[in-house]
């Protein structure tokens, strides 16, 4: 099967007023390349295209989005817009001859969608679209009656991702949010490709005509036995399909389990590297106690640190020297043993006795008496200060002396015990501090999670692992069932077939069932093949086009090594020692430009199927010798490669257009006269206008204003 | 428990000038609400024994509070609570008398304490606020350098 596009018009079709492109059809040169900016019409021709192939399907939002086709500046005095858009392909069937000789047999057919839009009151719809298909025959066109059959023959609605490519959308086979999707996407295209959904409704189909032989051959009942083991064969094979269909079902479910545990996991260990919530929460509260301990500490240090104010080494250290004269006064007195000592009970005895120590009276009537009485009632006083005197000095000394001891004893003085309390207030301070810290950090990573509950993750991580597993085990029962099934079978047909020789009726339906069994072998084993095999070989090329695309890039082919497709239609990318890396953060945008472009080409050429790809700026985001590599690869692998480029995508890759362009032509918006064009448009503004000028070329529809003048307004 | 000393000055009325009663009420933790970096001292007698000792030290001559108005704000009872303060101050009356006798006059030495006290506290607070951290810091930092002399 070969498609080939060779011509296109527009009219009416939003910017694309009225312009028509032929496509190159050169072997040698199959490149077509449309020269564009950016709101010139690229992506509307790509939008047009499909449009005119697959209808509303094919339309932005789909059938159930409203998109305008009319030109937005339509004028209702025109009329209301009919929209057109017409292509010519050239579609070819392969043909074996007797002799397995291949046939190509192309023939050119003309697509023509048209539609009507009502426009009333600043509001549209679209009234009805109609597609007629001709097909050229020598005489003229001739029209088909069955167009859209004839075009989904050919251009199947899975393909239309793999044929027609936006740039800003080229990444849709690897990136995506939701993996099931992506991988829905990849492996549709794929099994459209590879015909695999042919191959297994043949597949279905020879199930079925077996049973209808077997049935044939229970009807006979020619011979009782044939009958009771045909019935039991039916049975057996009714069975066979029961568990088929539980096998399938169970593949099914199972993927989408793999999936669901996938992102599962893909998500707890995305929490997880943010942090265990729990565990976070844990250590908040931890640190809220060693904060509060921390705090209680810092209290208590301070009010050590007060307490310096107060104690007695505070009063020591500061009075030191100026007490000395004091303390050398006491010491002195001390040594001179001056202070007073009296014995005031002797004297007050000697008063009561009223004789002198020397034996003289004392007392009143005697004149000199009573001077002894006198002096020895003065003695008692003096003696009574005195005593005091010495009691308070006595005081004074030992409590000055104890005072020194504690100085001579090594004891701390104040100012160290103040270091001792600075140095445990710096350091609470600065435990608080980070304590502090920690927590904000903590709290910072707490709030990060959100909602994520880790717990809440593992549970559903459980639940699903678990129903994996008692899903796959009703599969391998299944399995198992199946296999003990498929031995009675073949038991029972060695025996039917035996009776069903026995009878020159059963011949021919023992031929039947024998080349039934024939197919579904075959079939089998190509359908194993291209799940497989072509698999593989759409992986392996890939890979190749895929690092041939990078290979200059230093930066990106240090980082990746190999590109492949899982056998769960996944494009991954691995980088040094066999690392998956994630495409979506671990190589840059031109890398993943160029790992969908390689998958388009390899899927492509692995099914064989001549098609164009037209792809809608493939090189942008890229530069230098990767961008080359990508244009010279899509240029030699693909049928026939129709890009739309900027000006900018052209540069640097003029020589490898020269070599491999059989047509390049200019698209022109009216619109950007005066700001970026040269000249004034003939036609009317807002449409796209084309011109025939190439790469190198530039016309008065084209030549686009150089930027420098409006720089050097700015200067 | 038995009082092992005797606390002559238990009567007596512990005072300090009117006009100082902004930094008694600033330095002093008096009340809970105030911080210890802020208001450094304990109790007010300690802010007045710090005024004591600064003067003691710097040799100041007391000041005569019979030419203030004072306020009275404890009873010498409160050395209690730290009894060494009772002999201290002796040895601080006999610095400043020279007389061993003067010790045995309890009233001339309440009466040179208030007076010396009242000299060394705007010593103390110019420790307190020289200096551009809170004042218990500045004031150790004070301490510490006058330690160093």
């Amino acid at each position: 099967m070969a498609v080939k596009i060779l011509r296109a018009r527009f009219q009416n079709f939003r910017l694309l007023r009225d312009v028509e492109i032929d496509f190159s059809t050169d072997a040698d040169k199959p490149l077509t390349v449309i020269r564009a900016e950016n709101e010139s019409g690229k992506t509307t021709l790509l939008v047009g295209l499909q449009w005119g192939l697959y209808g509303e399907d094919a339309l932005p939002g789909g059938r159930d989005r409203d998109f305008r086709l009319h030109p937005i500046n339509w004028e209702a005095s025109a009329g209301q817009p009919s929209i057109s858009v017409e292509i010519d392909l050239e579609l070819s069937s392969f043909h074996k001859t007797r002799q397995g000789k291949i046939l190509n047999r192309p023939e050119v057919f003309r697509v023509s969608r048209m539609a009507r839009e009502t426009l009333t009151a600043g509001k549209w719809r679209r009234d009805a679209t109609s597609l007629t298909l001709h097909r050229r025959a020598s005489h003229g066109w001739e029209r088909e009656l069955f167009p859209q059959r004839i075009l989904d023959e050919h251009l199947s609605l899975d393909l239309r991702e793999v044929f027609f490519t936006d740039g800003d959308d080229v990444l849709r086979f690897i990136e995506s949010t939701d993996a099931s999707s992506r991988r829905g996407r990849v492996e549709n295209a794929i099994r459209s490709l590879l015909a695999l959904d042919t191959i297994e409704a043949a597949l279905s189909h020879i199930k079925t005509t077996s049973r209808k032989a077997n049935a044939a051959a229970k009807n006979i009942g020619a011979n009782e036995s044939i009958e009771e083991v045909a019935t039991e064969l039916d049975q057996v094979e009714s069975e066979i399909e029961q568990h088929e269909s539980i096998i399938d079902d169970a593949a099914a479910e199972l993927s989408v389990l793999d999936v669901k545990l996938a992102e599962i996991n893909a998500e707890i260990s995305k929490a997880l590297m943010k942090g265990d919530k729990a565990d976070l929460e844990r250590r908040r509260a931890r640190n809220d106690a060693a904060s509060n301990e921390a705090n209680k500490d810092k209290k208590t240090a301070e009010e050590a640190h007060s307490e310096l104010f107060r104690s007695m080494e505070f009063s020591r250290d500061i009075t030191a020297a100026p007490l000395q004269k004091a303390m050398d006064m006491l010491a002195d007195l001390r040594s001179k043993e001056q202070f007073p000592k009296a014995s005031i009970p002797l004297l007050q005895d000697v008063l009561q006795a009223r004789v002198c120590f020397c034996g003289e009276a004392v007392h009143d009537a005697d004149a000199s008496s009573e001077h002894r009485r006198r002096r020895i009632q003065d003695l008692i006083e003096n003696s009574r200060k005195a005593d005091e005197l010495q009691s308070v000095l006595t005081e004074v000394y030992f409590a000055t002396n104890a005072l020194s001891e504690i100085s001579s004893a090594g004891a701390s003085t104040w100012s160290e015990q103040f270091e001792a309390v600075a140095k445990r207030r710096d350091d609470l301070e600065e435990r608080i501090d980070e304590l502090g810290k920690e927590a904000s950090d903590l709290d910072a990573q707490i709030r990060q999670l959100g909602d994520v509950d880790i717990t809440l993750l593992q549970d559903s991580q459980r639940e699903f692992a678990a129903m994996r597993d008692s899903k796959r085990d009703a599969r391998v029962r299944s399995e198992t069932m199946r296999a003990n099934l498929l031995d009675q079978s073949e038991s029972l047909k060695r025996r039917r077939d035996r009776l069903l020789r026995e009878q020159t009726k059963g011949a021919n339906i023992l031929a039947n069932l024998n080349v039934a069994q024939d197919v579904k072998d075959v079939l089998d084993r190509a359908y194993s093949r291209m799940t497989h095999e072509e698999l593989n070989k759409v992986s392996n090329l890939m890979n190749g086009y895929f690092l041939e695309m990078i290979g200059s890039d230093p930066e990106q082919s240090s980082i990746i090594r190999r590109a492949a497709i899982s056998e769960r239609f996944d494009i991954l990318v691995y980088g040094t020692d066999d690392r998956e890396l994630n495409p979506d953060r671990d190589i840059n945008g031109a890398s993943r430009r160029a790992l969908t472009l390689a998958f388009i080409m390899a899927l492509t050429k692995v099914s064989e199927v001549a098609a164009p790809n037209i792809i809608d700026t493939p090189l942008g985001m890229m530069s230098g010798y990767v961008k080359r590599a990508v244009l010279k690869t899509l240029a030699r692998e693909s049928s026939q490669p129709i890009l739309f480029l900027t000006r900018s995508e052209i540069a640097e890759c003029e020589d490898i257009i020269d070599e491999t362009a059989g047509r390049v032509i200019t698209l022109t918006n009216t619109a950007h006269y005066p700001l970026m064009l040269e000249f004034p448009p003939a036609a009317a503004p807002s449409q796209v206008v084309r011109c025939d000028c190439d790469h190198h070329a530039d016309c008065r529809i084209c030549r686009r204003r150089a930027y420098e003048p409006i720089v050097a307004n700015y200067i | 428990m038995t009082q092992r000393y005797h606390n002559p000055f238990s009567n007596a009325r512990l005072v300090y000038p009117i006009d100082q009663g902004d930094y008694y009420n600033r330095f002093a933790k008096n009340q809970s609400s105030l911080r210890v970096d802020e208001s450094p001292f304990p109790r007010m007698i300690d802010f007045w024994w710090a005024g004591l000792l600064l003067a003691a030290r710097n040799e100041l001559k007391p000041v005569d509070l019979n030419e203030h108005r004072t306020r009275y704000f404890a009873t010498g009872s409160i050395l209690d609570s730290d009894p060494w303060r009772i002999q201290y101050l002796r040895l601080i009356a006999l610095q400043f008398k020279g007389e061993p006798e003067s010790l045995t006059n309890h009233a001339a030495i309440i009466a040179l304490a208030n007076g010396l006290a009242a000299a060394g506290v705007p010593c103390v607070v110019e420790m307190l606020t020289g200096g551009d951290e809170p004042p218990i810091w500045n004031l150790s930092n004070a301490v510490e350098r006058l330690l160093a002399e």
